[in-house]
């Protein structure tokens, strides 16, 4: 379902959904939001349970430092109530701390089921073809995929090579004093690998301006427009029993 | 419209492809320039081969032709260059790609796409060719070159190397531009992925310029050869057949690669057994034997021995100390999967062997794991650690100079080390200690890592990561002369290679890893007569091949 929805008015949907978590200052709202995203994901996008609480740990733990500067710091508790006071719409703040926790959460699960069932490659031929993205830099960003990977199995190579030279097996996790002096070959490396492909793209002819074929970009249907209205719709009827 | 031009530029037409007229190159900071004067053209339909040193300029007249020197690289550059007649610089480097399809040297580090397709058909949307025109040309290249119609959707990033580099090879075949460049296409290349660019080389119906060292399965696809010398300047040119012939000296001089065949043919002149027809493979070099006089065939035979015997590794006593042993290791790189569940393997002190297999098959894994960089999961490794060679030299520099590198090496070695200034003339590095070890030249870079390893006795065996890669023929037969000085001193080295020719001069035993295990492990000469392996292995018979089968048919005239 979310997986078959045009990747523009899918972005804009989410945006919405984005900025109506952050306006909406209360639990309820944002308790709504998480069940309503992660129920899209497991019922209509089959995706495991498992990995959908998984998704929400690191949003947790980011909203966890909000609650706890809440029930930690009363100063700034109370500027956040003060806060839910001042927000356009809100309902019976149970506690700032706890909706600030839930609206990391919320935020964090619909922008992952936007990451989840959004292809990248037809993001960006959609963004090339309807909002006018200048190919060269939709085909920067396809360059930098590309590169994250081989950068991951160069900084293998260099951490191989001078665990050579120390005699001792490379440690499992790199620490900061490693990560610095890896930062100088891997620049070198990347800037490299760029200028190759930056070559490679102008000797196959992209140029800076000029028409180009995009083949393979989503093509709107009108499910795309009844899915938007749907999801529109949802998010109005949640505030409206909230409020 | 420029799709529809492609097809009518390949109509014979008078002017050549291609055409340098008196070009000369120079690099900023660089006291002498890298081209000097060259006069070059390409004819219609013309497959030319450019040979030469490293170093030599070869690449830099490529990119000078659709003007990607000077405009994306910068340089000065003086004369005339044409495409169609026209010249170059009256179009920018994109607008040539209607003309002209690149294929480089590091094609899988070049892709541009996210899927295969995606990938295949970049130079045609580029080009605002009709998307039904470009799904076509899409699922010819992925026919010609046989790939998976399911690799369509793939992700480029999830191939392994070899597998990106075919998404290449399709990608410069569905540009469908009249003129194919290749710049060391397959240094590189699995030699299955070689196979294939040679299957379509041959089926291009327009012009091909091609830079290569590896010869021996490529001088009968191309009519001209032009050789560049060390400066920069065009030495000799000609039809393939003489050309290896009458250039053999020019071509010893400038350290090139020449085909088995060739050097073969060159030694039977010198002692006085002509062929009648110069030989371009070693095929055609055998079937003229029966011609020579009966007076002359034991020479042949004898010289034919000889040739043979130093393109083999010779026969090896494998009574040395075990060095290091995997047993039942399951070996895995860093945060990755298992690609070896259950390998067991040994090295011998004295032992030169190598690790031959696909791209991605785990070759790297199994030398890491033995050279104990790497932990095994599962089962044991028991024995001393070795001194890694990377593939990329770079990765083990950590020195601001080469002096400082070898003064490190040095001074990490428990016992007794050479000095700095004995390490520089033994491996050839004289007169570049004050260089940054980034700034040599890749020959160069292999010899210092290989000179940091050997200096004293820290590493009683050596692990090489596809060592020749890049190299041309003079440096690979200094490597071979250091590879062989180290086992006759007791070193053990295991060479992880996907170059059959390479691997069979120099080592005694194979080891040959295939789909997750390992699938061959036993004496060279066993591995090359066995042609089912090499094949599901995605492995070539060695280029001296012919030449031992006959041999064991004709044990003597």
């Amino acid at each position: 379902m979310l997986s078959a929805f045009h990747p523009l008015p899918k972005l804009v949907v989410c945006l919405v959904w984005l900025a109506a978590s952050i306006a909406m200052f209360d639990a309820g709202f944002q308790l709504a939001v998480i069940a309503t995203v992660a129920l899209l994901l497991i019922v209509a996008e089959r995706r495991s349970p498992l990995l959908v609480i998984g998704l929400m740990i690191p949003f947790a733990l980011f909203g966890f430092g909000f609650f706890t500067t809440s029930v930690l710091f009363r100063q700034d508790s109370d500027f956040a109530l003060q806060m839910a006071r001042e927000t356009p719409l809100h309902g019976e703040a149970v506690s700032a701390g706890t909706v600030l926790f839930l609206r990391a959460i919320a935020c964090g699960m619909v922008s992952a089921a936007f990451v989840l069932t959004t292809d990248p490659a037809g993001l960006l031929k959609a963004l090339m073809a309807n909002w006018r993205l200048p190919p060269r830099v939709a085909f920067a960003l396809f360059s930098v995929m590309q590169l994250l990977p081989d950068l991951a199995r160069e900084a293998q190579q260099v951490r191989l090579a001078r665990a050579m030279k120390r005699g001792r097996l490379p440690r499992r996790l790199v620490g900061p004093v490693e990560m610095w002096s890896l930062v100088i070959p891997l620049l070198a490396f990347a800037i490299r690998r760029a200028g190759r492909a930056a070559i490679a793209m102008e000797a196959k002819g992209l140029r800076p301006s000029g028409r180009r074929t995009i083949v393979g970009a989503p093509q709107w249907r009108s499910g795309d427009a009844v899915r938007a209205g749907g999801a529109l719709a949802l998010l109005a009827s949640l505030i409206a029993l909230t409020l | 419209m420029a799709w529809a031009s492609t097809v009518t530029s390949v109509l014979p037409r008078p002017e050549p492809a291609a055409e340098w007229r008196g070009v000369s190159v120079a690099y900023p900071h660089q006291r002498r320039p890298v081209l000097d004067a060259v006069d070059l053209a390409l004819g219609r339909g013309e497959r030319l081969l450019l040979l030469g040193p490293s170093g030599c300029g070869k690449s830099t007249l490529l990119a000078t032709l659709t003007g990607l020197v000077p405009i994306s690289v910068e340089a000065s550059v003086e004369g005339d260059i044409m495409i169609d007649a026209v010249d170059v610089t009256t179009r920018g480097a994109a607008d040539w790609a209607s003309h002209v399809a690149f294929l480089f040297q590091d094609a899988e580090q070049t892709l541009c796409g996210m899927t295969v397709a995606d990938e295949i058909g970049f130079a045609l949307e580029n080009r605002a060719a009709p998307e039904g025109e470009i799904r076509r040309a899409i699922d010819a290249a992925m026919s010609a070159l046989d790939l998976p119609p399911g690799w369509r959707g793939r992700w480029t990033a999830t191939l392994s190397g070899g597998e990106r580099q075919l998404v290449a090879i399709a990608a410069a075949q569905a540009q469908a531009a009249p003129m194919l460049v290749a710049d060391e296409p397959s240094a590189n290349l699995a030699p299955e992925a070689a196979q294939r660019l040679r299957r379509v080389i041959r089926r291009h119906r327009g012009s091909v310029l091609l830079v290569d060292h590896r010869l021996d399965r490529l001088v009968d696809l191309v009519d001209r050869i032009v050789l560049l010398d060390r400066d920069g300047r065009l030495a000799a040119k000609g039809a393939p057949r003489d050309f290896f012939r009458t250039h053999a000296s020019s071509l010893e001089a400038n350290g090139v690669w020449r085909p088995l065949a060739a050097r073969l043919d060159e030694e039977l002149a010198r002692n006085g057994v002509a062929l009648a027809k110069p030989p371009l493979t070693l095929d055609e070099l055998l079937r003229q034997l029966p011609d020579i006089p009966a007076s002359r065939r034991a020479t042949a035979h004898d010289i034919l021995n000889r040739f043979a015997k130093a393109q083999t590794a010779p026969p090896q006593d494998n009574s040395g100390d075990v060095l290091v042993e995997l047993q039942n290791a399951a070996c895995a790189p860093l945060f990755g999967p298992v690609v070896l569940p259950d390998a067991s393997v040994s090295v011998r002190a004295g032992e030169l062997v190598a690790i031959l297999g696909r791209n991605g098959a785990g070759k790297s894994t199994l030398a890491m794991t033995l050279a104990g960089l790497l932990r095994p999961r599962r089962g044991r490794r028991i024995g001393d650690p070795a001194g890694v060679s990377f593939q990329n030299p770079e990765n083990q520099f950590t020195g601001g100079s080469v002096a400082d590198e070898l003064a490190q090496a040095t001074a990490s070695c428990p016992g007794a080390a050479p000095s700095c200034e004995e390490l520089l003339a033994h491996w050839g590095l004289q007169g570049l200690e004050r260089r940054h070890p980034f700034e040599l030249s890749h020959g160069q870079k292999r010899r210092l890592a290989l000179a940091t390893l050997t200096a004293g006795d820290r590493w009683p065996w050596l692990v090489l990561d596809e060592p020749t890669a890049g190299l041309d023929f003079a440096n690979t037969e200094t490597l071979v002369g250091h590879i062989r000085a180290l086992a006759a001193h007791g070193a053990a080295i295991v060479i992880v290679t996907h170059d059959v020719d390479f691997a069979f001069r120099v080592c005694h035993r194979a080891i040959v890893v295939d789909s997750g295990s390992i699938a061959f492990d036993g004496p060279m000469p066993a591995l090359a007569r066995d042609t089912d392996l090499l094949r599901r292995a995605g492995l070539e018979e060695p280029s001296i091949g012919p030449l031992l089968s006959w041999l064991e048919l004709e044990p003597q005239c």
